[in-house]
Parts: C-alpha cells; sequence; structure tokens
C-alpha cells in the first residue's frame, strides 16, 4: 500500500467518523420519539380512542344485531367461532344459547367481521387482554338465551337498536364492495 | 453433532509442530444476531471458520399443510406469516396464483392499490434489514432510527388494513379495504420526510470507514455464482446481475411505472460483496419512493375489489406465479382440484435458495464475518422454514 | 499517605500498642474501601445512568426515566437486584478462577486511584513514577479476562477473552508510546510534575504544546479506548455475536464488577488523558490562603475534564460507531498506531531539541485550529437538522426532555 492511500484511509476514516458524530450529535437536540405508554399519557388520552376506526384488536359482539346466520363462524379459519342457535317457533326465530369466541386462538385477521350482514361482530380498538388464566381468555357473549335480531320487512329500525345498527353497518361499509354489488 | 455428519480433526502431532484441533461452535438457535430461529454448526480454526453449516426448521409451521385445510379465502390471514416482515407480498402471492387459477380480473384501482401496499411493505422490510444489519456490525444507533421510521409506516398500514404486522389486506380479486381519506396525504407526507432521512443514513452508517471495511469484499459472489445458486433480489442484484421480476416479467400496474434497478457497482469493495448487496437494499428504498409517488399520482377511481363467490372453487389445474418481494423473486406454485379447498400449494422464497450459499461462502472468513454475511443476504427464519 | 498515617500515630489518634504495620494496613483498608465504595461504585453506578439517557436522546428515545424522579435511582436499582441474583457458577467451570476474575480485573482498574492527582494535595502517593504505575497496573485487567474467558468452560467465552487478551496487549504499545512526548517534555514520570508544567489556560496545556503532542493525545485516546474495551473495539464482550464475550457466564454481583470495572476504568483512561493533556487540575487563581476552596476548585475541575474526555466521548463514539472486527483491530495497531507513534515520538523530541523553550506561536496555532474544528463540527451539526428539514417544533435542547415529537 502505497503512502497515498495509506494517507487516504487515515482521512476516509476521520471524515466519515466525525460526519457520523455530526449525526448523532444533531439527534441529541431532537425531541424523543416515545409515546410514554400507559400512565404518562397527557390527561385524558387513552390509545385505544385514538386508534383508527379499522384497527383489529379483540373482537366484540352486539347481540343486539346479531342475526345468528353463523357466517362469521364458518369464514374462522382457525374454528374459534362457536354458536349455538335453534329455531323456536314460540320465541319468533332463532335462539342462540352460546356465543364464544376462544380469543386465545383468535388470530385478529377479520375473516369473521367481513361476511356479517349487520356488523354484529367487529374489532375493537382493545389491546390489552392479558391475563393470568388460558380460560379467561374465551369471551363469551351470551348470558342467557337472546333471540336473534330479524330486519323488520318494513326497513324500519327499533330506536333502541338503531345506534348499535348504524356503527355496525358503517364498520361493514368500510370493506371493500365489488361493483356488482355485495359478495356472495 | 451427528448430524451435520462432519469430523474433527484431530491430529497428534505434524512435522514436529503443536497438535491442534478445530473447535466445534453451535451458533444455536438462541442467538442475538441470527435473523430468526437460525442455527449454523460452524467448525472453525480459532477465529477463521473452516464450515458453517446452517441447520433450519426451527421455524417450521406446516403453513403449506395449513392451506389445504383453511380454503382459498381463509388462507390469506396465514400468508401473513409465511415472511412477517414483509406480509403484503405474501398476501399478493397467494391471490395473484388463486386469481390466476380462477381467471379472475383485478380492478385498475385494486391493482393501484396493491402496488402502493407493495411499495410501503418494501421500504417497511428494507428498514429491518439495514437496521438490522448496522446493528450486528456493531453500531445500535442506525437500528433504532430504522425503527423509528418503521413506526410511521406501521401507523400508515394501521389505518389503512387495521394491523402493524400481519396485514390481510389483500382479498382474492383485489383488496381488503380502500384508501381511507387522506391517507394519500399521509403517505406522501411520509415520503417527504423519509427521503432526506435516508441521506442521513447513509451519512451516518453507510460511508461510515469503520463500517465499510467491515463489509467491502467480504463474502464475494460473482454473478455466475448467484445465479447458480438461485439467489434472488437484492443478494443477485447485488453482484451485478440486473433481473428484477418487476421489470422482466412485469406483473400488475408495473409496465405502467418508471423506476431504476440498482445493482451493485462494487462501490468500496468487490462487485457481490456485502456492502453491495446492503447499498442495493439502500437504492432499492429510494426507488421505492419514486413508484410511491407515480402510483399515487396516477391511482385511478374505480371499485376496488372484483365479483368474487364466497364459496370459491376454481377450476382443477395448477399454476405457478411470482412476483418481486422484499426479499426477491418469491414464487407461488398452486394446485387445484376444483373443491373449495386448495390442493397443494408450494411456497418458493429468496432466504431459503440464500442460505444455501451460506457455507460455500464463509469458508475461510472469520466468526465476525458470518454475522455480516448472514445479515447482507436478509435471512429471515419464517421465510426459509415456513 | 504515609506521613499521615505517621502523623495520626504521633497524635495519639491510633493506640501506640499497635504495631505500625498494622496501622498502615488498617489505613490502606480504609482508603480502599473509601475509594471504592464511596468514589468508584456511585461514579461508575451514575456514568451507566449518564450513560442510557444519551443513548436514549441519540436514538431518538428517553433512556430510563420510571425509577426516581428522572430515572436516576436506575443504577441503584440494577445494583440491587444484581446483588439479589442468584450466584451461578457453571458445573464445568473452573470454580476458582471463575470466581477469581472479577476481582482481578477490579484490581486492575482500582490499583491506578492510588495514583490519580485530582488536586495538587489530593493525591495518594505523588510516586515519582507515577504515570509508569498506572500504565501497568491497568494492563492488569488482561489476566483478569483471559481468567474469566477460560474458566467460564464455554467456547464463544474463551474466544472473547481471547480477543481481549490480544487487543489489550497489543494496544498497550502505542498507548506507551504516545505517554512518551508528554514524559520528555516534563523530564519526569511523576504525575504531579506532568500537571505542573501546564497551565490552566487551554493554549498552555500540553495538548496544544506542539504538534506531535496533538498528534499523540489522539493516538493515546485510540489506545484507551481499545484497552477499555469500549466500541469500536469492543469485540471481547461483542454482544451481536458473542452474547456477552467473556462475561457470558457470569451472572449477579459478578456480572456487575465486570460492568462496573469497564465504566470506571473509562473514568481513568479521561484522568489519565487530563493528567497527560489537558492541564490536570490547574484552576487561574493561586488560592493560597483558602486551602479547601482551592482543593475543591481543582477537584472540580478535574473530575468535569476527566469525565468529558473520559466517559462521555467514549459514550458518543460508542453510539455512533460499529465494531471492527479481529483482524483488522490488529491491522490498526500495528501498521497504523504503532508508526505514528514512533514517527510522534521522534518528532516531538526533535522538536524539543530545536525549540528548547516551546514556540507561543505555534501553541497559539494549534488552539485556534482546535477551536475552528469544533466551529466546523458544530455547523455540520446544523446542517444535518437543516437537511432532515426540522423544525423548531422537534428540537428541545432540554437533556432531560420527555417532550414528544408532535404528530
Amino acid at each position: 500500500m502505497g503512502l497515498g492511500a495509506y494517507l487516504r484511509n487515515i482521512k476516509d476514516a476521520v471524515v466519515t467518523i466525525a460526519d457520523g458524530l455530526a449525526v448523532t450529535a444533531s439527534h441529541m437536540i431532537r425531541k424523543p420519539y416515545t409515546v410514554e405508554y400507559p400512565d404518562r399519557l397527557p390527561d385524558g388520552v387513552r390509545v385505544q380512542d385514538r386508534l383508527p376506526f379499522r384497527y383489529r384488536g379483540i373482537l366484540e359482539v352486539d347481540l343486539e344485531i346479531c342475526t345468528a346466520c353463523l357466517a362469521c363462524e364458518r369464514a374462522c379459519p382457525i374454528d374459534c367461532i362457536v354458536i349455538d342457535a335453534t329455531k323456536d317457533k314460540a320465541a319468533g326465530g332463532l335462539v342462540m344459547t352460546r356465543f364464544d369466541i376462544d380469543m386465545a386462538k383468535c388470530m385478529y385477521c377479520g375473516l369473521c367481521s367481513e361476511p356479517c350482514p349487520t356488523g354484529a361482530i367487529h374489532h375493537t380498538p382493545e389491546f390489552e387482554g392479558a391475563d393470568y388464566s388460558l380460560e379467561s381468555l374465551v369471551r363469551r357473549f351470551v348470558k342467557a338465551p337472546v333471540v336473534a335480531y330479524k330486519p323488520k320487512k318494513t326497513g324500519e329500525v327499533d330506536p333502541a337498536v338503531k345506534p348499535i345498527l348504524d356503527r355496525g353497518l358503517r364498520y361493514v361499509s368500510e370493506f371493500a364492495k365489488s361493483e356488482a354489488g355485495d359478495e356472495a | 453433532m451427528s448430524l451435520t455428519g462432519f469430523e474433527v480433526e484431530v491430529q497428534r502431532e505434524v512435522n514436529g509442530a503443536l497438535a491442534t484441533e478445530d473447535m466445534t461452535l453451535s451458533m444455536g438457535p438462541q442467538h442475538p444476531s441470527t435473523h430468526g430461529v437460525l442455527r449454523f454448526v460452524v467448525r472453525a480454526d480459532g477465529e477463521v471458520m473452516k464450515e458453517a453449516i446452517p441447520d433450519i426448521g426451527y421455524l417450521h409451521r406446516s403453513i403449506e399443510k395449513i392451506a389445504e385445510k383453511v380454503g382459498w379465502h381463509g388462507f390469506i390471514p396465514y400468508t401473513d406469516r409465511v415472511d412477517y416482515v414483509a406480509a403484503m407480498f405474501c398476501n399478493h402471492g397467494w391471490a395473484m396464483a388463486v386469481e390466476k387459477l380462477a381467471g379472475i380480473e383485478v380492478p385498475r384501482r385494486a391493482e393501484y392499490c396493491r402496488v402502493i401496499a407493495d411499495e410501503l411493505c418494501r421500504i417497511h422490510s428494507h428498514l429491518l434489514s439495514v437496521g438490522s444489519m448496522a446493528m450486528d456490525i456493531g453500531a445500535f444507533t442506525p437500528f433504532t432510527h430504522a425503527i423509528r421510521e418503521r413506526e410511521y409506516l406501521n401507523d400508515l398500514f394501521e389505518e389503512l388494513c387495521g394491523a402493524r404486522l400481519t396485514f390481510h389486506y389483500m382479498r382474492i380479486g383485489g383488496v381488503g379495504w380502500d384508501l381511507p381519506p387522506g391517507w394519500t396525504e399521509k403517505v406522501l407526507r411520509f415520503l417527504d420526510r423519509f427521503e432526506p432521512i435516508i441521506e442521513e443514513y447513509d451519512r451516518l452508517i453507510s460511508y461510515n470507514k469503520i463500517y465499510a471495511e467491515r463489509l467491502a469484499g467480504v463474502a464475494v459472489i460473482t454473478a455466475e455464482e448467484a445465479v447458480d445458486y438461485n439467489l434472488v433480489g437484492p443478494n443477485l442484484r447485488g453482484s451485478g446481475v440486473r433481473y428484477d421480476v418487476r421489470r422482466d416479467e412485469p406483473y400488475s400496474v408495473y409496465p405502467e411505472l418508471e423506476f431504476d434497478v440498482p445493482v451493485g457497482r462494487g462501490e468500496m469493495g468487490t462487485v457481490g460483496d456485502c456492502f453491495d448487496r446492503y447499498i442495493v437494499r439502500m437504492r432499492e428504498m429510494q426507488q421505492s419512493c419514486r413508484i410511491l409517488r407515480q402510483c399515487l399520482a396516477r391511482l385511478p377511481e374505480g371499485p376496488v375489489i372484483a365479483k368474487v363467490p364466497r364459496n370459491l372453487k376454481p377450476p382443477a389445474g395448477d399454476c405457478y406465479v411470482r412476483l418481486e418481494s422484499a426479499r426477491g423473486d418469491m414464487g407461488w406454485y398452486v394446485v387445484s382440484d376444483g373443491t373449495a379447498f386448495p390442493y397443494r400449494c408450494k411456497i418458493r422464497t429468496g432466504s431459503f435458495a440464500a442460505i444455501s450459499i451460506v457455507p460455500k461462502v464463509s469458508r475461510n472468513l472469520m466468526i465476525a464475518d458470518l454475522i455480516a454475511v448472514i445479515a447482507s443476504l436478509d435471512l429471515v427464519a419464517p421465510e426459509i422454514d415456513r | 499517605m504515609q506521613a499521615f498515617v505517621d502523623g495520626l500515630i504521633a497524635g495519639g489518634a491510633v493506640p501506640a500498642s499497635v504495631p505500625a504495620w498494622l496501622a498502615y494496613l488498617g489505613a490502606m483498608l480504609a482508603f480502599g474501601g473509601v475509594v471504592v465504595f464511596g468514589f468508584v461504585l456511585p461514579v461508575a453506578g451514575i456514568t451507566t445512568w449518564v450513560e442510557r439517557r444519551i443513548m436514549g436522546r441519540m436514538q431518538s428515545r428517553i433512556g430510563p426515566n420510571r425509577t426516581g424522579p428522572i430515572g436516576f435511582l436506575q443504577w441503584l436499582a440494577d445494583g440491587i437486584k444484581n446483588v439479589l441474583k442468584e450466584d451461578i457458577v457453571p458445573t464445568a467451570a473452573d470454580a476458582p478462577l471463575f470466581k477469581l476474575a472479577p476481582y482481578v480485573v477490579m484490581t486492575g482498574f482500582v490499583g491506578t486511584f492510588a495514583a490519580l492527582p485530582f488536586s495538587s494535595a489530593l493525591i495518594v502517593a505523588d510516586l515519582n513514577v507515577g504515570i509508569l504505575y498506572v500504565t501497568a497496573v491497568t494492563a492488569l485487567v488482561v489476566v483478569g479476562i483471559l481468567m474469566a474467558g477460560w474458566a467460564s468452560n464455554n467456547k464463544w467465552s474463551l474466544l472473547g477473552g481471547v480477543r481481549s487478551a490480544a487487543q489489550i496487549v497489543s494496544y498497550e504499545i502505542p498507548a506507551g508510546l504516545s505517554i512518551f512526548p508528554i514524559v520528555l517534555l516534563t523530564g519526569s514520570l511523576s504525575m504531579q510534575a506532568i500537571i505542573a508544567r501546564q497551565g490552566w489556560a487551554p493554549w498552555q496545556w500540553n495538548l496544544f504544546e506542539n504538534p506531535f503532542t496533538f498528534v499523540a493525545f489522539f493516538v493515546f485516546f485510540v489506545s484507551a479506548l481499545a484497552e477499555g474495551n469500549r466500541t469500536p473495539f469492543d469485540l471481547p464482550e461483542a454482544e451481536s455475536e458473542l452474547v456477552a464475550g467473556f462475561a457470558t457466564e457470569y451472572s449477579g454481583m459478578r456480572n456487575l464488577l465486570f460492568f462496573m470495572a469497564e465504566w470506571g476504568n473509562l473514568y481513568v483512561i479521561g484522568a489519565i488523558a487530563t493528567t497527560l493533556f489537558l492541564g490536570g487540575w490547574r484552576i487561574p487563581w493561586a488560592l493560597e490562603d483558602a486551602p479547601v476552596l482551592r482543593a475543591a476548585l481543582e477537584l472540580a475541575t478535574f473530575f468535569v475534564k476527566a469525565y468529558v474526555v473520559g466517559v462521555l466521548l467514549p459514550i458518543w463514539l460508542r453510539w455512533t460507531l460499529p465494531r471492527i472486527r479481529v483482524d483488522q483491530m490488529m491491522t490498526m495497531c500495528w501498521k497504523y498506531l504503532v508508526p505514528v507513534a514512533f514517527a510522534d515520538l521522534l518528532g516531538a523530541a526533535g522538536w524539543m531539541v530545536a525549540f528548547p523553550a516551546g514556540v507561543p506561536a505555534v501553541r497559539a496555532a494549534l488552539a485556534a485550529l482546535a477551536g475552528g474544528f469544533v466551529v466546523l463540527f458544530l455547523w455540520r451539526v446544523r446542517f444535518h437538522i437543516r437537511n432532515a428539514r426540522l423544525t423548531r417544533r422537534d428540537l428541545s435542547f432540554n437533556p432531560l426532555s420527555t417532550a414528544r415529537v408532535p404528530g
């Protein structure tokens, strides 16, 4: 190695190292990017409220608008949704006795929420689901047998149910729709 | 060590000189710098390696077999997990394969959305790759800067599809969600912010003398070797072979887009060394920014998904599609037997080929160089093992 | 120190029945305890906190900020946690050597404190071979690291230990050679004599005395970094490759001893550099009649200089630069640092023959050159901030700030 190359090595080393030091020094006076979660957020801020509407967190089922069509159960690739629904003429339709979602198996893919006609099953912005036992991760939505929702033929909606239905339909409307309308 | 089957040379005396033994090290599945769960059995004479044999399978999850159980639509979330660092490409590959089998045409807007998601994911993956590489070489700060930039991308993806890692964005026939209102402005703002940061990154680490010396001339892979060993993506382009699936076998809307294909030119050492593979990834990120700007400018209106029956039954047959993932040419071979469940799905990934060149290339390198080689080949264990 | 103890005996503080050697021994142990527990541990501990906070800001994040008001008690918490951990000695490890190794390393660096000049009066032993003693004692860490690497019965630790031995032994040469110009200049190996020759003002420091001492400072600094196992020379404990190198098998207090030795060693490097090149404890005022104030000011000056050069600068380098490979490290030592150090020594000797009293113009010029480098550097920092299109909103000059980047 000639003297020129030798000195050039030294010069390159010094110049590039000094430039790197300048970059890190410039970072010393920049503000950090850390969000101090969870106990030092600004007052009244909940990260869950700031997440986008499409965020796929823990699943929630609004039984008021669930039609017991079992589309979500069929769509789930991991079979983590278990619904028991029987026809009950007396109650006037389908009666659900069980709606369990095993969140330990759930992979938060959203395949269940896509085919839901009313948006009853949807993802929430909740992500803090850690608990001490595996059994507690099974979300049992049906406490007492409940009659499935049946949209009225006239198109009018019970005012108690309307806000839930609106939110559910808004959730479902976010999904892509083909030109010909709803997917089969 | 029986599964690797090599014997340790035991010499008691060689011509009156001291008897030496080779050291067999296990760069085990738990190691700070093997990318994912990989294992290398290294036979070394002190610092200099004689052989480095990879041992894979620690992350095998039978994803290809699962495809046969969950059906055409249900498999898309699983494709996210094939290469979770660059999940959009896997979604895209599966969707392309099934669309080809079933003869489904994807709307124009959906194709643009797919390319936008793909290129954002490419930046996402390359940031992790260059960051990890810097960290393995010893510079911890560039890694955190890369992760910081990835956070912006994570936020963008979160708005788009609801998840930060396992996107499940694409569907058969299009994409799952249209771009949310205001999202394109956010992407443009991110690009405006990101392009100078790449330059800053270059100044911090890429041309740093110590970094360049660590990588220049190490593990040179010639163009012939690269083609022989089936390397793809930045590994192949780092050796000077200008092959990019987006240019040479274009799919989606790439024929309409203008971009360069960076190749390694041996700027710091020889063509095909670790530095070239690293710098190709840096330049590819800049090209991705260029592609993104073009896509956002030309985004057409229209539906983002075609009409696809939920109970999809593509006609019997097979097809092979390939696309340019962050790690190179990713191939999807899918066989259908006419039912609602795939008959067979085989995924060909770039990392699997790349790990096969490690034994050849690591002869007479030092153990520290093995780390550099693994990092420069951008091996990710989930892709190797599936 | 001996005079001090003799004074205590004569004054009756120590009973006459106690033999002299016992009194000396007691004084040494007491002093050792004070130095280690009162100075070294807190300084090493607080240095970890400083390092983690500075590292955090360089990486666009906050460092520890939960334990204590600004995370200040983090080091205390880490220390207590380590003491309470299980003491694991691997079954196949060489137990006596394994257990002894951290103490050898600690001895190697705590021993130097006996000769460090903290102020004109605060020096334990003003040896007339002061700097030679310090250099010799710091070399003891090689033994400790080799012991740790070998006794761990772990191939990765062995690699780390062997690399470290090669590194420290090799870099002793340029470190020693770069000290010689200063010794020639002073005419003595005594630490206080070296400081006495310098003045308080920057242009009176040995650093700017002549171009050869200027270069000698950088050679010394790089060699000392290598001896202290700091990045870019941290191969023995390369985290990405060897997990923790020679200290892989160590847990709990033994591990903590290694790390304290590393951070404390940084301070010693700074102290030596300050003594040799940066004017030591010299202050502008004589303050003959206020010995306590004088001692305090001198101590503060010495501490600040040693800390900036010995701790803050290596922290900055560590979090910027990648790691050098073993063979490149050896190349750098033997092909770059040693020839430069030799040439430097010859040049310094020649300069002293040519200009026995030094050249004030050269001193001023070198000081101005250094000032120019600093200005150039700050301008480059400004360039980086503008290039990243950062606005006033994104900047915070408060090092303890946790205000986030908005949006």
